[in-house]
C-alpha cells in the first residue's frame, strides 16, 4: 500500500492522480499562478499536458501568498505545492512575466515585478490552448474627496507590499504604520488582514468604519469581536464623506447613519477595503465586456478560438474555493475542447454543460 | 477492522475559503463537505466525522449504511430507496448527510473511496491551503485538538444543534 502520508504539508494542485499520464502531444499556457491557475494546472499536468504557467509576481501563489497574510494561509504548504508540480507533473512556471495587454502598465499591483512582456499571441503562437487565470487585482477606490492624498491606501496598496518587500524590489516599500492612527473602511476579509497587519507592523490605533452594522459584516461577527477585544474600535452605521487633510490624510469626514451627523475621525492612515475589480486583459478580443461584479454566468470558453478562462479575473473577486472550482472546470472543458477538435468535432462541444451558474 | 480512519477539521485553522467544497464538488457533483455560516458570521465546512458510533447507521432501516475495512461509514445507493423520512440526514449529529434532490436523494462522504483505492488521500485533505484537515486515525483525534480548536469546534455545533447547546 502507497503510504498515505506523502502528501502532508503540501497544496496538492495535482490532486488527481499520483503518477502523472504519459506525455502527451499538446501544450497549455496559462496566465495567473493563484488558485484556479495552480488546479488548472494540476489537472492538465496530470493528464499529461506539457503546461506553462506565466505570472507577473516573482513567486507563484498569486494573493494566496501576497495578499493573504500567512498566519491564514501557511506560504510553504502552497510553495511545497507548487514545487510538486514543477517536480512530479513538469509544469514550467514563468514568473516576473506579464502577458500585456491593452491597459496601461503600473495600474494594478504588482505590475512592477513583472520584467518579461509577452503578448497574448506569443501564447496563442507557442501553445495549443490559453487559459487565462488573471484574477482581480485593481483596487476599487474611494471617490470622495481627498482620495488622492498621500497616506491613502487600497487594501492592496497596502496587504502586497508587506508580502513582496522580501523580493527586495527597489519600487516596493513597506507602509509606515509604526506610531500612526490608521482608519480602515470595510469589513470584508480584506479589511481584518489589513488591521491584523497594521496591528503588527505597530499602528498606535486603528479604527474600522463600516456602513451597516456588526451583524451584516461580510467578515462575520466573530472577527469584529475578535478585533475589538484586541482594542481596534469599531465604527458601524458610517460611511466615509471627505478625507481632510494638507498634502497628506489628517482627518476622515464620516457620516453618521443613525443621527445623520458628520463625525471627524483624527488620522494619519486611511486604507480603503472595500473590494476588488477584475482586470481581464483582452477585454475585447475575449469578449468579456459583460463581466461585472454580481454577474457570475459564463463559459470557459472565450471568444477566441483555444482560449479559455477561470476564476476572479471572471468573476470579481471572490474565495479561493471558488477560484479552483472555476480552474478545474476550465481546464476539464479546455481538455473537451480539444479532444473533440481533434476529431473535427467541434459542433459537438457542450456549451451549455462547461456553464457555471454559481 | 484494522484501521478506523476519520477527517478532522481544525476550525480554528479554517479560514472558510469553501476549497475544501469546490474540489468535493468537483469531483461527486453533491460536495459532501459543505459551508455553512455560523451565527456569528464565521464560515466553516461541516463534514463526516465516520463516528465511531454512527447514528445514521443505526436509523437506516434498509442496512443501507456500513463501514469499510478503513473503518469509513458508507452509504450504499443500492439498498437505499431514498426514503421519505430521511432518518439518516436527521439522525447525523454534525450535519453531514446532503439532499441530492435527485436519484437516491442524499450523499455522503465516503472519505474519497476510489482515491484510497488508489493510495491517494480524500481530496478535500490535499487541496485544503490551511492545512485544517486531516486524514487521521480516530484516536489521533484526541492529540489534533487544542484550545483553539475545541474553541471553535463550540462554536459551530452550538450553530448546528442550537436547542441542544442553548438549554
Amino acid at each position: 500500500m502507497v503510504s498515505l502520508s506523502v502528501h502532508s504539508g503540501v497544496m496538492n494542485f495535482g490532486f488527481l492522480q499520483t503518477d502523472s499520464a504519459p506525455a502527451i502531444e499538446r501544450s497549455v499556457g496559462i496566465i495567473g499562478a493563484g488558485p484556479s491557475g495552480l488546479a488548472a494546472a494540476g489537472l492538465l499536468a496530470s493528464q499529461g499536458y506539457e503546461v506553462h504557467v506565466y505570472d507577473k509576481l516573482p513567486k507563484p501563489g498569486g494573493l494566496m501568498v501576497f495578499g493573504i497574510p500567512s498566519h491564514r494561509i501557511p506560504v510553504d504548504r502552497i510553495n511545497r505545492g507548487v514545487r510538486d508540480l514543477e517536480r512530479r507533473l513538469g509544469v514550467t512556471f514563468r514568473t516576473n512575466t506579464k502577458i500585456c495587454c491593452s491597459a496601461p502598465m503600473h495600474e494594478e499591483e504588482g505590475d512592477h515585478f513583472a520584467a518579461d512582456i509577452l503578448s497574448l499571441s506569443d501564447l496563442t503562437d507557442n501553445h495549443d490552448a490559453v487559459v487565462v487565470c488573471s484574477g482581480s487585482w485593481k483596487s476599487r477606490k474611494l471617490t470622495i474627496e481627498g482620495s488622492a492624498l498621500d497616506g491613502v491606501y487600497s487594501s492592496l496598496q497596502f496587504l502586497f507590499p508587506i508580502r513582496a518587500v522580501k523580493y527586495a524590489h527597489s519600487n516596493v516599500s513597506m507602509p509606515d504604520v509604526s506610531g500612526k492612527k490608521v482608519v480602515v473602511i470595510g469589513a470584508g476579509h480584506s479589511a481584518i488582514d489589513v488591521v491584523d497587519s497594521a496591528r503588527t507592523l505597530g499602528a498606535e490605533s486603528i479604527s474600522l468604519v463600516y456602513r451597516r452594522t456588526a451583524s451584516e459584516a461580510p467578515c462575520g461577527k466573530f472577527e469584529i469581536d475578535r478585533i475589538q477585544e484586541m482594542g481596534v474600535s469599531w465604527l458601524e452605521k458610517r460611511s466615509p464623506e471627505e478625507i481632510q487633510g494638507v498634502g497628506r490624510v489628517e482627518k476622515l469626514i464620516v457620516r453618521n447613519g443613525v443621527t445623520d451627523e458628520l463625525e471627524e475621525l483624527d488620522a494619519d492612515v486611511v486604507i480603503s477595503a472595500i473590494g476588488e475589480i477584475p482586470t481581464p486583459p483582452f477585454q475585447k478580443e475575449l469578449g468579456l465586456e459583460n463581466v461585472r461584479k454580481g454577474d457570475v454566468r459564463w463559459l470557459n470558453m472565450t471568444a477566441m478560438d483555444n482560449v479559455f478562462v477561470a476564476g476572479d479575473v471572471l468573476t470579481g473577486p471572490s474565495k479561493i474555493g471558488k477560484a479552483v472550482y472555476s480552474g478545474l472546470r476550465a481546464a476539464r472543458s479546455l481538455t473537451n475542447w480539444l479532444d473533440l477538435k481533434a476529431q473535427s468535432r467541434e459542433n459537438e462541444y457542450n456549451f451549455e454543460a462547461d456553464k457555471i451558474s454559481r | 477492522m484494522e484501521e478506523q480512519k476519520t477527517l478532522f477539521v481544525d476550525y480554528s485553522k479554517c479560514i472558510g475559503c469553501e476549497t475544501c467544497e469546490a474540489v468535493c464538488r468537483f469531483l461527486y457533483d453533491t460536495p459532501r463537505i459543505a459551508m455553512s455560516r455560523t451565527i456569528d458570521g464565521e464560515i466553516v465546512p461541516l463534514y463526516c466525522q465516520h463516528c465511531e458510533k454512527a447514528a445514521c447507521q443505526k436509523v437506516c432501516k434498509r442496512g443501507a449504511i456500513s463501514r469499510d475495512a478503513n473503518g469509513a461509514v458508507l452509504h450504499n445507493a443500492m439498498k437505499c430507496r431514498g426514503c421519505e423520512t430521511k432518518d439518516c440526514l436527521i439522525a447525523c449529529p454534525y450535519a453531514a448527510f446532503f439532499a441530492t434532490c435527485k436519484g437516491v436523494a442524499v450523499a455522503k462522504c465516503d472519505l474519497c473511496k476510489k482515491r484510497r483505492a488508489e493510495g491517494m488521500l480524500p481530496a478535500c485533505v490535499e487541496m485544503c491551503p490551511c492545512d485544517a484537515i486531516k486524514y487521521v486515525d480516530r484516536n489521533s483525534v484526541e492529540k489534533l485538538k487544542t484550545e483553539a480548536s475545541e474553541e471553535a469546534f463550540q462554536r459551530v455545533m452550538a450553530h448546528i444543534r442550537p436547542k441542544k447547546f442553548v438549554d
